[in-house]
């Protein structure tokens, strides 16, 4: 599965980041998944915590944000919304855009001590 | 009292793994050992295709290859024929390799003596085009059963390749395969890269891929 892979990359990041801190215990991390990102957050969700199982972090609490996906039509100079609009700009209809967000895979942020 | 406090990471999930990928980049540029990352859905013909360009190259050069088809060894079998070193690499069910796998990998080979380094990467389309090897360079094949609208589906995998073999030309009349709507749809996503159009059945275009691993593994000892 393609999220597995992806879940146990965040789990050594979790590790430097711990070492790189002197941290003890992670409550939680929150993780920002852009909309169009490949990964599916319900998968991620059950792959953390096979992923956790059994590592320092088994008590981690897992949140997840979605991204929304935007893009800047070139012709109109102006930002849309993706996904919502289907790929084509809200003004023009057309499809000359740059992608702006939504293929993230970040950890945002951890609450640790 | 333990007080919890918030850490600001914003970092990406793949850093990690792409600082490890640059590290080992660089450590076979040093000995210059070059490593081709070969990647493609199953069945596309990366074993066939490997047999092929190997006993066009292995009069000339050293090479070593690593296999990571999901836990079986037919593949190592089938190129060990060729005479070349081969070792099969298991990665338990996971559906790419990382940077720090393929390292595992190469001191397992024991390749200090090799020119060459083709790792065929695990049968699949999205995962390893994530996750960066630490390869010289990446190829990935896209047989003609397939579909010329593979690169519309799996945009990333184009993206990160230098060079894209399509196979399989022998049976092009058997599938509604539009060669030329294909290439198209390649360029537009990466205007860079090399397409040569093989057959690892009849030899076609074999000789083509060769030359550029050639010219590719030289290159990489400037
Ligand atoms: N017709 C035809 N069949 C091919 C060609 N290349 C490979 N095959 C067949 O496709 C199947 C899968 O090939 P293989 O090299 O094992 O694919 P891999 O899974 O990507 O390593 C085998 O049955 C091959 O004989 C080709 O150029 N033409
Ligand atoms: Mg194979
Ligand atoms: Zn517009």
């Amino acid at each position: 599965m393609h999220e597995l892979g992806v879940v146990i990359e965040v789990v050594k990041t979790l590790d430097r980041i711990v070492l790189e801190n002197n941290l003890t215990e992670v409550e939680s991390i929150v993780l920002q998944i852009g909309e169009i990102s490949s990964m599916i957050p319900k998968y991620i969700e059950d792959c953390f915590d096979v992923a956790i199982d059994g590592t320092q972090f088994e008590k981690t609490k897992l949140k997840i944000e979605v991204l929304t996906a935007t893009a800047l039509c070139r012709p109109c100079n102006r930002v849309f919304k993706l996904v919502e609009n289907e790929g084509k700009c809200d003004c023009c209809g057309g499809n000359d855009w740059e992608l702006l967000s939504g293929k993230e895979f970040l950890i945002k942020e951890i609450v640790a001590c | 009292m333990t007080e919890f406090k918030i850490l600001t990471i914003k970092e990406s999930v793949f850093k990690n793994n792409n600082e490890r990928a640059d590290l080992l980049r660089e450590s076979l540029k040093k000995d210059k050992r070059f490593l081709l990352n070969l990647m493609s859905s199953p069945g596309s013909g990366k074993t066939t295709t490997l047999t092929q360009t190997i006993n066009r190259l292995k009069d000339e050069m050293k090479i070593g290859v690593m296999e990571a088809d999901i836990d079986s060894d037919v593949d190592a079998h089938t190129i060990s024929k060729t005479g070349v070193k081969v070792i099969q690499l298991h990665t338990g069910g996971m559906c790419h390799l990382d940077a720090d796998m393929t390292k595992q990998g190469l001191d397992g080979l024991g390749v200090d003596e090799c020119d060459l380094i083709i790792l065929e990467n695990v049968g699949n389309l999205v995962c390893p085009a994530e996750f960066d090897t630490g390869s010289s360079k990446n190829a990935m094949i896209l047989s003609v059963p397939e579909g010329d609208d593979k690169p519309l589906k799996y945009p990333l995998m184009f993206s990160i390749c230098q060079v894209l073999l399509i196979n399989k030309i022998d049976v092009m009349d058997v599938f509604d395969f539009n060669l030329e709507l294909c290439i198209e749809r390649v360029k537009k996503i990466n205007p860079t890269i090399k397409i040569i159009p093989i057959s690892a059945r009849t030899g076609e275009g074999i000789d083509e891929f060769a030359e550029w691993l050639r010219t590719e593994v030289r290159n990489w000892k400037m």
